[in-house]
């Protein structure tokens, strides 16, 4: 068990950057997730760490330990591919087995360990069937047996569940979390799914365009996101946004300024009073959707609706110029296509975003960035 | 209620079969269409098979039944005497036979090893200038020209380094010969191993090389055994070479004494026929006993995923 540490980790494919500057602190035993879309650069990323990329830039140590030019043989890291890249050509038990077997551990031993391995991942009667006879769900799981038998340093996972349908992603995901808590092995996890690095991540590493965005814990991103790439990232259905005129106490949308007109309370008010015009972030479940007409409320028409048991997400358009909002209300809001409804916003939940640099204007209830910044750099030192 | 009769055509949920398919269909019922397609299949044995059949059979025939007329379709006194003959009239027979074996094994080796090694090297890794696209065509390319415009050049070539009429000639102009076939062939199926296998490998412990041997070869052995199938077959038979690079007994092989069996005076039918059967069954025996492999290396797609 080691921790992980990139140093302005860049890499690039003639002109093309596929990551720059990439800080990244990983602590010894901690699940970190790398997030973003796809061609953010967090497979590069991974790749770097485990040796399949050469990075062309910066350095990547391991305890300390400088191993940006070491083969991938010699690093102690395991690693899960989307594919699984189980070996066709060899049995579940072979297969399991291949990273003892390369590092030549006596038959008798790598038995013994194979099965234990089996146990724990509740595929012993798995054992003797060939690759190509297993479900999906078994084949990742012969994976992460192969991958945890050498008991790695670091655990490299790339996107693991991917190819799996909804429910087995949903199982696999708790016992990727248990098993990874249980060995206490630091893991360096890449998906494009918020809401599975949502739910497996003590850190997450948001990404987009080969840069870092933000990273922190779970709920940090959440509620406190970097700037409007993560904002509108995390979160499902994605945050609107709209692009404001702050007056005083009140918020107007640019583009339709009679129709999404809000009076703020006045701490959040005072916010924005720099900041003439801002783009405004609201999640979806942020608004209040009322069927009468309510004080300082936004008129919107119902564009289409999608139940989801409990909640139904809402599409409305505000204004001539129709600007599209996204809410979610009970499925009790009795709303449909063409009707008119009102919205509330929960004034103190939403968030400005700066016009020109994105980044999001510091609100008081805030933990200090700046103390947040000098925190994981002395833990770096 | 519309019923179908009333409805036009143009508005039915579904497309009215026409007189030409309904006609089809009627002779289908009837097993025409079957017989038809049985006829044909028959016609093209008989075409295919009949030449292989005369000539196994003129092995057991003597020279006056195999050119009476009307021919005797069915050898009736087995001259089972012929193939002790042949190597009693021509003792050298053996070692053109031998030459082959030697020539073959050894090319189809070199040519499969060297071949799968270079379309390798050209799917794995990265070539500045697309050269990874570029040096497997002119690979290719040197197969293009007729082998018969090489032959003067490689001929004079030869004479100096004083490679005619050794073994080594030959394996070397057959080992050229079959490479590119080989490469093209292995580039398929290296191109269909996933790139995350070679770095599981790698993780697991394995050089890239490593990787390479214990983990990619064994998964392309139908590419393997297609490529040395066909540069096997390829070898055995060459006849062009051989005739103009091998002029005397240390290196001529069985084609080339097959078409000694034609000289100025005669043609030694019976002989010939034993020597061109003998000539024919390894090859035959070789694809039958592989034709499984041999199946899934021509139709791809081998490697599980």
């Amino acid at each position: 068990m080691v921790s992980v540490q990139y140093d302005e980790v860049g890499k690039k494919y003639g002109d093309t950057i596929a990551i720059e500057d990439v800080d990244l602190s990983v602590e010894d035993g901690e699940f970190t997730i790398l997030l973003g879309p796809s061609g953010c650069g967090k497979t590069t990323t991974l790749r770097c760490l485990a040796g399949l990329t050469q990075p062309t830039s910066g350095r990547i140590t391991l305890d300390g330990h400088d191993v940006t030019d070491i083969h991938p043989k010699n690093r102690n890291i395991a690693m899960v591919f989307q594919n699984f890249a189980l070996y066709p050509h060899m049995s579940v038990r072979e297969n399991i087995g291949y990273p003892l077997k390369v590092a030549n551990v006596d038959a008798d031993e790598r038995r013994e360990r194979v099965e234990q391995v089996a146990e724990t991942l509740e595929i012993p009667e798995l054992l003797d069937r060939d690759i190509a006879n297993l479900s999906g769900g078994q084949q990742q799981r012969v994976a992460l047996g192969r991958a945890i038998i050498r008991r790695p340093a670091v655990f490299l996972m790339d996107e693991p569940l991917a190819n799996l349908d909804a429910k087995l992603k949903m199982s696999m995901r708790s016992r990727i979390k248990v098993l990874q808590r249980e060995m206490d092995i630091t893991t360096l996890y890449v998906t494009h799914d918020q809401e599975e690095a949502m739910s497996l991540g003590d850190k997450l590493v948001i990404m987009d365009k080969g840069h870092v965005q933000q990273i922190g814990a779970p709920d940090e991103v959440y509620h406190e996101p970097a700037n409007r790439f993560v904002a509108g990232f995390i979160g499902s259905p994605s945050m609107n946004f709209v692009e404001v005129i702050s007056e005083g106490d009140r918020i107007r949308a640019a583009g339709a300024p009679e129709a999404f007109d809000v009076r703020l309370n006045e701490r959040v008010a005072n916010r924005y009073r720099d900041h003439e015009e801002f783009t405004l972030g609201v999640r979806p479940q942020y608004f209040t959707v009322h069927t009468d007409r309510v004080e300082n409320a936004v008129e919107a028409t119902v564009e289409v609706t999608e139940p989801q048991g409990d909640e139904q997400i809402i599409d409305v358009e505000v204004g001539p110029d129709p600007l599209s909002i996204t809410v979610v209300a009970p499925s009790t809001v009795n709303a449909d296509r063409g009707e008119t409804v009102w919205l509330t916003v929960e004034d103190e939940l939403l968030h400005g975003f700066d016009h020109t640099t994105g980044d999001r204007i510091a609100e008081t209830d805030d933990v200090e960035r700046t103390s947040r910044a000098s925190t994981s750099a002395d833990t770096r030192s | 209620m519309t019923t179908e009769q009333d409805t036009p055509a143009d508005t039915l949920p579904y497309k009215q079969p026409s007189r030409t398919e309904e006609w089809f269909e009627t002779l289908s019922k009837y097993g025409v269409t079957k017989a038809i397609v049985y006829g044909l299949l028959g016609v093209f044995l008989v075409w295919t098979l009949f030449p292989i059949y005369w000539l196994v059979t003129a092995t057991l025939k003597t020279r006056q039944t195999l050119l009476s007329f009307p021919p005797q379709w069915i050898p009736l006194d087995a001259q089972f005497g012929n193939f002790a003959r042949l190597f009693a009239e021509r003792p050298e027979f053996l070692t053109y036979i031998i030459n082959s074996t030697l020539v073959t094994v050894v090319t189809t080796v070199l040519a499969t090893t060297i071949g799968a090694m270079a379309a390798y090297a050209f799917v794995s890794f990265d070539y500045p200038y697309n050269l990874d696209f570029h040096l497997p065509f002119y690979i290719l390319s040197t197969r293009f020209m007729p082998p018969i415009v090489t032959i003067i050049p490689l001929f004079v070539i030869f004479r100096n380094l004083g490679l005619v009429n050794t073994l080594q000639g030959l394996i070397l102009v057959y080992t050229m010969f079959n490479i590119p076939f080989a490469v093209w062939m292995m580039k398929g199926f290296f191109e269909e191993v996933p790139e995350s296998l070679v770095e599981s490998a790698m993780i697991d412990g394995h050089t890239h090389i490593g990787a390479f041997f214990k983990i990619v070869l064994p998964l392309v052995k139908p590419g393997l055994v297609a490529s040395a199938i066909f540069t096997t077959i390829i070898t055995w038979n060459e006849l062009l070479f051989a005739v103009i690079l091998a002029l005397n007994d240390n290196a001529i092989t069985v084609p080339v004494g097959l078409a000694s069996f034609v000289t100025k005076f005669s043609v030694q039918w019976i002989n010939m026929s034993v020597a061109a059967t003998i000539a024919l069954a390894p090859v035959l025996v070789f694809a039958f006993v592989a034709r499984q492999q041999l199946v899934r290396g021509f139709s791809m797609g081998a490697v599980g995923k």
